[in-house]
């Protein structure tokens, strides 16, 4: 008997651009009849695929690995439908593949390292397959290990830390000076589109949105979008004293806010802390303004240098977590190559205890003068017997199964016995362990 | 030997505790911060095993000695700083407080013979001079590690250093408003004792007349805290240059406490 395998193939960020990506992508709603229809080429036995804007995959499990990935390659043609998938579709069988799913639930595969979104979408790929009811143990433990290492690698690394675009350091750094956001009043000062990213964080986070803009008609547009409210420029002394937070993006030659400016407002908002973020170049903010008292000042020059700072790091605790990935894929392969090994030590364990049954219903009846006693123990000793000549056997098939490379004593066996076993598929992936157990002691005992 | 033994307890833990928390502010690692707490938590267990050791076997109570003075102000500072860590994220403090707290408990620790009040100085009005300058003491001290947290995150976030012990330290505002309460808080009790403080004196005609160091620099704090308050209300002055006059009164009512320190010393 031949293990299956998993396989994974498709194509991401880093190897396809985003019209190809766009076009390959499942939407949600056709994602299970896909999975079913993947399922009856007959190709593969378990299937779950993960589409969302940076990467759609298909993971299987077939006993023909080839095959599989042939259906699964098939697929994905019809979905590019006129354009060639050639260079930009990747393959990555056994221990690579439960790497790689372990490494993209992670985040480590991300356009930005350590995001938290992909969790949540690698969970709804796999309940999504779970419901078409294209999982089954290989997969289902695949992808609950690969919850488990991203939950891991989040605890055990700082690989989520720090910010890493500008608009989200602009929302951490409001988040710093006032704590809850909710009902902080947010001014944008013009309305360039990293204010806008900046507003949408801040926004999400419960501010309220204010825009003052030269064109009235666009600080309107802008600000329903985010149920904010709009104003001209002229209203922008008035503004300033009331805002907590302001974001400056203006395209204008000169300084919008001068120090001069500041002061008044300062002393006109009762001197409130107040964060400017200048986002403009050139700079629409005095810099002096950053020396008041109460008022602090970033412009883009700092929030790209934090940004820089936040995503380095994060690389840095990226290698932790690929120790983290290494040391769980190689623990992965250790329980599937125990999959198969399994049934085949149950079948042999069955095999010898039958004929030991057999010789001993056969030979006990003719023996005078047995007590309970002494039935009981020729059980023993053939339990023993059967023990003791199977712990080599076993413990070699156990090595086998561990080394690298396809498992050959286990076929050899299976061939040498004439062994049946079942199939794991069939099982539950809590089951196997516990068969491992089981099969253990036979090993143990075969020492006495 | 259990009084000894439960203020040597309580002085190891708080030192344990300092030091973890010392060690969470400059490397962050949130299971760090949990140990410090539950250290510290075990040592204020045995703090009040301390004090109610130290009470049943001399029979001394806050407001009959320095000594238990000083260790129930110190075992109040930890208690504080417990319940305002269930409310917000201050682990950081943590490394300011417990060694203030150490200190005073250290200072109890110094006055083992300590004589009791004597008698032409007692009266009714002495223990509610002594218990509200403790809870002012206690507010005070607190306000004091919120303020030099708020110095130092001000400090960074100007700076733009937004690294580790920056991202640790809770929000300007949320310190700023609670640097105030507490402010608000210790104002009046530090208030009713001095005022309390001078009637007890003139009515028993006990003490130097005039205006001592001691006197001078209890006036000094309440300076401080009555320009950080009046300040903010007429002017709306916040911040840093509230959490540095937080600072300046607290230092102030850190040397009247000295000051008493070193007069018990003498009688």
């Amino acid at each position: 008997m031949s293990s299956r395998d998993i396989v994974v193939i498709g194509l991401s960020h880093r190897t396809a651009p985003l019209a190809l990506r766009e076009r390959l992508a499942v939407p949600a709603a056709e994602l299970g009849a896909d999975l079913r229809g993947l399922l009856a080429t007959g190709a593969l036995d378990e299937t779950v695929v993960i589409s969302t804007c940076n990467r759609v995959e298909v993971y299987l499990a077939a006993r023909d690995a080839r095959a599989g990935a042939g259906a699964a390659r098939a697929w994905l043609a019809s979905r590019a439908v006129a354009t060639s998938l050639e260079g930009h579709l990747y393959e990555r069988a056994g221990g690579d593949a439960v790497q790689h799913a372990f490494r993209v639930a992670s985040s480590l595969d991300s356009m930005v390292v350590g995001e938290p979104q992909i969790l949540g979408q690698v969970k709804e790929a796999f309940g999504a397959a779970e419901a078409a009811g294209t999982t089954g143990t290989l997969l289902s433990r695949c992808f609950q290990r690969a919850f488990a290492v991203a939950k891991r690698v989040r605890s055990e690394t700082a690989i989520a830390a720090g910010a890493v675009s500008v608009s989200s350091v602009a929302c951490e750094l409001a988040a710093k000076v006032f704590g809850r956001l909710e009902g902080r009043r947010v001014l944008l000062v013009g309305a360039g589109e990293m204010a806008e990213a900046a507003a949408r964080h801040l926004h999400g986070a419960g501010a309220r949105i204010v825009v003052a803009n030269r064109s009235l008609e666009r600080a309107e547009a802008l600000a329903r979008e985010h149920g904010g409210e709009a104003r001209t420029l002229d209203q922008l002394q008035a503004e300033l004293i009331l805002a907590d937070v302001v974001i400056s993006s203006t395209a204008s030659p000169g300084f919008v806010i001068t120090r001069e400016a500041m002061q008044a407002v300062v002393k006109a908002r009762r001197h409130r802390l107040m964060l400017l973020v200048d986002i403009a170049v050139p700079r629409d903010i005095d810099p002096r303004v950053g020396d008041l008292e109460n008022v602090f000042l970033y412009d883009v020059d700092h929030l790209e240098s934090v940004s820089r700072g936040a995503a380095d790091a994060r690389r840095r605790e990226a290698e932790s977590a690929e120790r983290i990935v290494h040391e769980e894929v190689a623990e992965f392969e250790l329980w599937r190559k125990s999959l198969a090994l399994t049934p085949t030590i149950v079948a042999l364990r069955a095999r010898f205890r039958e004929i030991v049954v057999a010789e001993l219903a056969r030979t006990v009846p003719r023996l005078q003068g047995l007590g309970d006693e002494d039935r009981k123990t020729l059980d023993r000793m053939a339990d023993a017997i059967v023990n003791k000549l199977l712990h080599q056997p076993l413990t070699a098939l156990k090595k086998d199964a561990e080394s690298e490379g396809s498992a050959q004593l286990l076929d050899a066996a299976q061939q040498l016995f004439a062994l049946q076993p079942a199939e794991p598929a069939d099982r539950s992936a809590a089951d196997a362990p516990a068969e491992v157990e089981a099969a253990a002691p036979a090993i143990a005992e075969g020492k006495r | 030997m259990l009084v000894s033994a439960t203020f040597l307890s309580a002085s190891a833990l708080y030192a344990v505790a300092g030091a973890l928390y010392l060690v969470f502010a400059a490397r962050g690692a949130e299971r760090v911060a949990r140990w410090a707490t539950r250290c510290l938590g075990v040592a204020v267990a045995a703090h009040v095993a301390f004090v109610a050791l130290d009470y049943a076997t001399g029979g001394h109570h806050p407001t009959d000695d320095i000594r238990q003075m000083l260790a129930t102000t110190s075992l109040l500072v930890a208690i504080g700083y417990l319940a305002a860590l269930r409310r917000h994220r201050l682990a950081v403090l943590g490394a300011f407080i417990t060694p203030v707290t150490l200190l005073l408990l250290l200072g109890a620790g110094f006055h083992r013979d300590v004589a009791r009040v004597p008698e032409p100085v007692r009266s009714a009005l002495l223990p509610v001079h002594i218990g509200v300058n403790i809870l002012g003491v206690v507010a005070f001290a607190l306000a004091f590690a919120v303020a030099l947290a708020y110095v130092i995150q001000e400090r960074l976030l100007r700076r733009k250093q937004l690294g580790g012990l920056f991202q640790r330290l809770p929000p300007l505002d949320e310190l700023d408003s609670l640097g105030l309460r507490l402010v608000t808080i210790g104002f009046p009790l530090l208030t009713v004792g001095i005022v309390t403080g001078a009637v007890v004196a003139a009515r028993l005609g006990v003490g130097e007349v005039g205006l001592t160091p001691s006197r001078l620099t209890a006036m000094l704090a309440w300076a401080c805290f009555g320009a950080v308050l009046g300040l903010r209300a007429l002017a709306g002055f916040r911040g840093r240059r509230a959490a540095i006059g937080t600072m300046l009164g607290f230092a102030c009512a850190v040397l009247v406490l000295v000051g008493y320190v070193l007069r018990a010393e003498a009688s």
